[in-house]
């Protein structure tokens, strides 16, 4: 697996861990990872884990904190912080519509269900889409598509999702309430921040 | 703790995380929507944030509806077209501009007209208007509701035959039916010919928000009938301007001004200009300039100014005497005279006072100075300004403004004028000068400290002269006409009703008195004995958008007089909405609101002159989507039928019908000719035909126009109906000093040229030639340069006012305000009626009621529900919280407000009001702004053979019940707006714009019609009513309710005779004209036959 594909592959799982609830299908996905236990050490230990029935783990336990740290109490948007009244812009004027339009994608508000495009998961999966793009580049030999690809990552996380990422990342390792997302919080955050350091190589 | 744990996940992972490719798949890619794919104008993401598309996109411009796009926005639901009928809805629109009629203003505005619909979607500004610059006040946006009131009168109504007049009975007329019976009337009475029929007819206009139409209308019938609103508004504010400088009103240059000069909160926060010049002035304050507010009350500008002087109301005049006082007296920071005698001493007329040796004496004898000047020098004139001034002092304005514990504050104002240098701009206007006996003397005394500081040298920052800055093309409309370009004649009689001969110096006609005059036989027979020709009654009176019932004082004297028929024989309102004065009327006529309507419009709002258009934009639009009227005289008429707006109709189309074709069809009266079409003599003008005549007055205007359309048989027309607005001139500055050309035989002065030999100069530099018999200055010389000057006959600016000597008020020639208790006495004239002297007992006060809601202005704005619901028709009267204690009052409290007379000693009854205790009006100063206390009679009137019934004013005022019996009028609420309109919510008018009639919450009952019970207080100067009142308060009876009126009107007759007896010195024998003659009545041009005074001796010998 190259490493653009192992990227695509990271940025995938961690924009559907901050997206929305989990299901059991995609968290039987993740647990067939290989090296599940070593992405998500204390998840892999938690007694809950094995005792509890998995509709009950997803919708009593994880779902809940889920709830807690991407609906309720923390506010995974990055104009939640970045602008100075800590509001989400909605609208016309959020600073990664524009992004996205010039790349000829929409968000799907209905599917992703979130209220504006530059939730983190939504940011996430547009790198997943830069680096799928530049993926295809590769395939067609095309050296200064990939390298404009790349600079269009690097610019896109310099400009949006390390603003306000970490701090979120942060937040919700603290305050989650299960080992699933404080070892997702852990895990994303360390990915986002050596995969900057890939690109500024 | 991150840092220290990283995992390495792009080497050590690699192989193994394949599996985790789980993304929720989020992103849809656009160019796979099909719906978008012929829309991509479209965006949530404008490039930038314009509020308007450029003018090119004006005839077709397409915008997601607001309304729809809550349903999800085009990110999910794409833009609606056949290929996706669920996308958010597109509005297809023609943006027509057009004109605000809401306030004097003139602000630019858009109507978004709807191409399918035809019906006007939104109002926004128009960007091409250079003072209004796109933005608008609530009242701009509120026209969009009025115009789809569901109250609007939607056809012509007559008062049904056999019923009385305010019995509420009308019957459905057509227009021709109205324009028949109307012209017949006026055409019998215009054969007649006689000097009395000249005077039978008056066209009484509220707010115009044109210029230069409307008194064309008596002009071209030639009669002297037109009353302006003018002296219940503005009319004391004016007197100070036109004896300074001969000139309406001053123009502020308020965008770069050191000081923003206020008294009362005009400007800023309500009205003259009020949304141009709130930005301007913000602009101004950005870059650091101060701003002051001299007024009672707390209003919104001077809670945000950077010093606020709550002067008891009406002494201002003190106040300014003192600022001039110490300009005078004292020295700059080094040594420097802080009068600026460059200006002064070339631009102020001190040589003709410093002349008059029989004036210096009438001086030293009334005490305003101590002994004779010493010579006629310019020295010797400022050294008796500081005598004459010296009085003024800290301590004497403490004490008549009641500034006590306040001196600071005169001190910083000191300062703030001083560190202006001239850039002074001020506006005074309304409360301070319409308010008060005297309070023209405000500007007087005011112009005199910007006088003194150079500000009115009009340069950058300063303050100069409205006519220099507005441009009125509407006459020009004859060049169009049969006339060819020709004017009618002046007319030659003089109608004694506008201006009746106790006032020969009345700023404008004393409209407001018109029905006490009427009634008053007496004052008939007194000058009817003396050999003026007065008649007996109107034949017809025409009110033009206005309602004198509601918001003239002595409301129940109107009532009574306009129920009389055998005084006012034929009467029509050309009004937009129901009003109280309507339900007394004859007919009612529906013309247009802001966009149904056509007028020219310019107001002196900065320094430039700027035209606007106001147009009625279903019928723009329409013919810009090729409709074709049957009649294209009567194009907006049909247009609103034809978009289903009702049967309203515009003025100029209605009066050149009425004249054509029902008043002198033949031409033998002589007026068809003004009204003809020259492209074809036997119909009316065309809209088209007339603003191209108008508009080609503007050369600027013209060369543009014809630039842009160069094969339009009216280029000036479609230029101004496709952009609304046009600035002819900018940066109109110290235009007094544009210099008179002289070749060496011939002076050209506003675009006349006159040979040396015709030209006399006299030892004041002014230059004179023989005009028709009379002296014409076209010049003045100062420095060996000549200038074009000012407006006043010696082409400066008047200190000394001589004419004043002739018609008997030479004591107050110059700015003076008298100097203890026995001088004001003697010059009551020029005192409040509600000084502080008048208040004796403890619940005696100032009732302050002239400041404007800033949404609820005139009468036509009353059917917008959006505006109604900010004011919600509720007026509390305001109390100082110290006053109320002392008086036990609580905020809610209902309180009777006892009006008094100072002149008459009458009581004139009362009014309930809600007492709010508050700190934002001055001690001994109540105010209740009389811009409020709607009423109706029935909450919807039938109309035989009309399946529905017609509501009246339905969203603005409250259900009353109401007595009068000649002498005592009464009124009490009997159901509030809400309960109204709940009863008939599903209106039939404009149902889909009124289905949220239900949520009218407001009930209007706390807004009590004062106007009834106020008397008239005509300034015997001046002649403007004189708003404020004394009052005096106590806690209401039981019984009573919020909104009771009760009148002794017979007592406010007495006191309009008081007033007029008691005060005025009207003409005599000894005056030859019955007003100087430089001093042209403001409407109607009279000829010199009709300004001679029928009592002058020497009158025979003319």
């Amino acid at each position: 697996m190259s490493i653009t594909e192992q990227r695509s592959s990271l940025y995938s799982l961690v924009s559907r861990i901050f997206i929305q609830e989990m299901d059991e299908h995609t968290l039987s996905k993740i647990e067939k990872i290989d090296n599940f236990k070593e992405l998500f050490p204390n998840y892999f230990e938690w007694d809950k884990r094995q005792t509890l029935s998995r509709y009950k783990l997803i919708n009593e336990i994880l779902n809940v904190d889920f709830t807690d740290i991407a609906i309720m109490h923390l506010i995974p948007y990055e104009t939640f912080y970045t602008r100075e009244d800590a509001m989400i812009e909605t609208g016309g004027a959020n600073p990664v519509v524009q992004i996205y339009n010039d790349y000829g994608y929409r968000v799907d508000l209905d599917r992703a269900r979130v209220v504006s495009p530059d939730h983190i998961g939504v940011e996430l999966e547009f790198m997943k889409i830069l680096i799928d793009a530049q993926k295809k580049a590769e395939e067609d030999n095309d050296i200064e598509a990939v390298k404009q690809l790349k600079e269009e990552q690097k610019r896109f996380l310099e400009d949006h999702l390390l603003a306000f990422a970490p701090l979120y990342f942060i937040n919700v390792a603290e305050q989650a309430r299960t080992p699933f997302y404080k070892d997702a919080a852990k895990l994303a955050l360390e990915f986002l921040l050596e995969d900057y350091e890939y690109l500024n190589k | 703790m991150f840092i220290e744990s990283r995992r390495n996940f792009l080497k050590g992972t690699a192989a193994t995380i394949a599996g985790a490719a789980v993304a929720k798949g989020v992103f849809s890619t656009i160019v796979e929507v099909p719906a978008m794919a012929d829309e991509t104008t479209f965006t949530n993401t404008p490039k930038t944030l314009q509020f308007y598309p450029p003018l090119e996109e004006w005839d077709d411009f397409k915008e997601l509806d607001g309304d729809d796009w809550k349903r999800g926005g085009i990110n999910r639901k794409g833009v609606q077209s056949a290929d996706n009928p669920d996308g958010i809805k597109v509005n297809d629109y023609i943006i027509v501009p057009t004109v605000c009629s809401n306030c004097e203003a003139g602000c630019g505005l858009t109507a978004w007209v709807d191409k399918k619909s035809l019906v006007v979607k939104k109002y926004m500004g128009n960007p091409l208007h250079s003072a209004s610059r796109g933005r608008n006040c609530a009242k701009g946006y509120g026209t969009w509701s009025q115009m789809y009131d569901p109250d609007r009168v939607p056809f012509p109504l007559k008062r049904a035959p056999g019923s009385k007049r305010g019995e509420g009975k009308w019957v459905r007329v057509t227009w021709d039916d109205a324009m028949k019976d109307i012209g017949k009337k006026l055409a019998d009475m215009l054969r007649r010919g006689d000097e009395i029929s000249k005077k039978m007819f008056i066209y009484h206009v509220g707010r115009p928000n044109e210029n230069g139409f409307g008194n064309r209308i008596p002009h071209t019938l030639g009669v002297d009938g037109y009353d302006s609103h003018t002296n219940i508004c503005s009319a004391g504010a004016r007197q100070g301007s036109i004896q300074w400088a001969n000139d309406d009103r001053n123009s502020p240059d308020w965008a770069n001004a050191k000081l923003i000069f206020l008294q009362s909160s005009h400007a800023a926060d309500a009205g003259h200009y009020f949304q141009q010049s709130a930005g301007l002035i913000a602009d101004a304050r950005k870059r650091g300039a101060k701003m002051v507010v001299i007024d009672p009350r707390l209003s919104n500008s001077a809670g945000m100014a950077d010093l606020w002087i709550p002067a008891w109301p009406g002494t201002e005049a003190a106040l300014y005497l003192y600022l001039a006082n110490r300009i005078l007296n004292e020295k700059g920071k080094n040594g420097e005279d802080l009068v600026d005698h460059e200006f002064v001493k070339n631009w102020i007329n001190w040589k003709k006072l410093m002349k008059d040796k029989e004036y210096l004496k009438l001086m030293v004898n009334r005490g305003y100075i101590s002994k004779m000047p010493e010579d006629d020098s310019y020295e010797s004139f400022i050294s008796m300004l500081r005598e004459l001034y010296s009085p003024y002092t800290l301590e004497f304005v403490v004490k008549e403004c009641r500034l006590e514990g306040q001196e600071y504050k005169l001190e910083q104002l000191f300062d703030m004028v001083i560190d202006a240098e001239d850039k002074i701009a001020t506006y005074l206007w309304r409360a301070g000068t319409i308010g008060h006996r005297g309070g023209w003397m405000n500007t007087r005394s005011g112009f005199l400290v910007l006088a003194l500081r150079g500000a009115l040298r009009g340069d950058v920052g300063g303050t100069s002269w409205h006519h220099w800055h507005k441009a009125s093309v509407n006459g020009k409309w004859f060049d169009a006409t049969v006339s060819n370009g020709k004017k009618p004649e002046k007319v030659d009689v003089w109608n004694e009703y506008p201006w009746p001969p106790e006032y020969p110096l009345a700023t404008y006609e004393l409209s407001y008195i018109l029905p006490h005059l009427l009634m008053d036989e007496e004052w008939k027979r007194k000058w009817k004995a003396k050999g003026f020709k007065i008649p007996d009654r109107l034949a017809v009176w025409v009110p033009r958008m206005y309602n004198p019932v509601w918001i003239n004082p002595d409301g129940f004297r109107w009532i009574e007089c306009l129920k009389r028929e055998d005084l006012m024989e034929l009467t029509f309102n050309l009004s937009p909405t129901w009003s109280e004065t309507n339900w007394y009327c004859d007919y009612v006529l529906p013309t247009g609101l802001a966009g149904e309507r056509h007028d020219q419009q310019s107001e002196p709002s900065k320094p430039e002159k700027w035209v606007a258009f106001r147009q009625p934009a279903l019928r723009v639009a329409l013919e810009k989507m090729g409709w074709k009227p049957k009649d294209p005289t009567k194009a907006t008429l049909e247009a609103h039928m034809k978009a289903g707006l009702g049967e309203v109709w515009e003025e100029i189309e209605f009066w050149a019908n009425l004249i054509v074709r029902y008043v002198d069809p033949d031409g033998s009266l002589g007026i068809k000719k003004y009204w003809a079409s020259k492209e074809d003599p036997s119909r009316p003008i065309t809209i088209p035909e007339f603003y191209q005549a108008a508009f080609s007055l503007l050369p600027n205007l013209k060369k543009a126009a014809e630039a842009a359309y160069p094969n339009s048989k009216y280029p000036c027309y479609e230029f101004m109906r496709d952009r609304g607005a046009f600035t002819e001139e900018t940066n109109i500055y110290k235009p007094q000093e544009e210099e008179v050309k002289f070749d060496g035989e011939y002076y050209y002065s506003h675009g006349h040229k006159y040979h040396k030999s015709e030209v006399t100069k006299d030892d004041e530099g002014v230059l004179w030639i023989d005009s028709h018999g009379h002296k014409k200055s076209i010049g003045v010389e100062i420095d060996g340069k000549i200038y074009q000057g000012f407006h006043t006959p010696d082409k400066r600016l008047d200190f000394f006012v001589d004419w004043m000597k002739e018609y008997q008020w030479a004591e107050y020639a110059i700015p003076i305000y008298p100097r203890n208790k026995r001088e004001r006495e003697e010059m009551i004239h020029l005192v409040t009626h509600v000084h502080h002297d008048y208040m004796k007992g403890e619940n005696e006060f100032a009732l302050n009621t002239i400041y404007r809601l800033p949404y609820m202005i005139h009468t036509r704005s009353v059917n917008s529900k959006h505006l109604m619901e900010i004011s919600v028709n509720h007026n509390p009267v305001w109390i100082h919280t110290s006053d109320a204690k002392r008086l036990g009052i609580k905020r809610g409290d209902k309180i009777r407000v006892r009006i008094v007379d100072t002149v008459s000693g009458l009581e004139s009854g009362y009014f309930v009001g809600m007492a709010v205790p508050t700190e934002a009006t001055r001690p001994g100063v109540l105010a209740c702004s009389h811009h409020a206390g709607r009423w109706k009679l029935k909450n919807a009137v039938e109309i035989p053979g009309f399946e529905h019934k017609l509501g009246v004013m339905g969203v603005g005022a409250p259900l009353y019940e109401m007595s009068m019996d000649g002498k005592i009028g009464k009124m009490r609420a009997k159901e509030g707006i809400d309960k109204g309109v709940k009863k008939r919510k599903d209106s039939w008018q404009f149902k889909e714009i009124n289905k949220d009639l239900d949520n009218i919450w407001w009930d209007g009952l706390t807004g009590a019609w004062q106007n009834a019970v106020a008397p008239v207080h005509p300034d015997p100067i001046a002649g403007n009513h004189a708003w404020h009142q004394k009052v005096i308060i106590e806690k209401a009876k039981p019984g009573d309710k919020f909104g009771d009126v009760y009148v002794n009107y017979e007592n406010n007759f007495k006191t309009y005779k008081a007033w007029r007896d008691k005060l005025t010195r009207p003409l005599n024998e000894n005056i030859k004209y019955r007003r100087p003659m430089h001093m042209p009545r403001p409407a109607v041009p009279l000829s010199e036959k009709a300004y001679l005074n029928p009592m002058y001796k020497g009158n025979k010998e003319v």
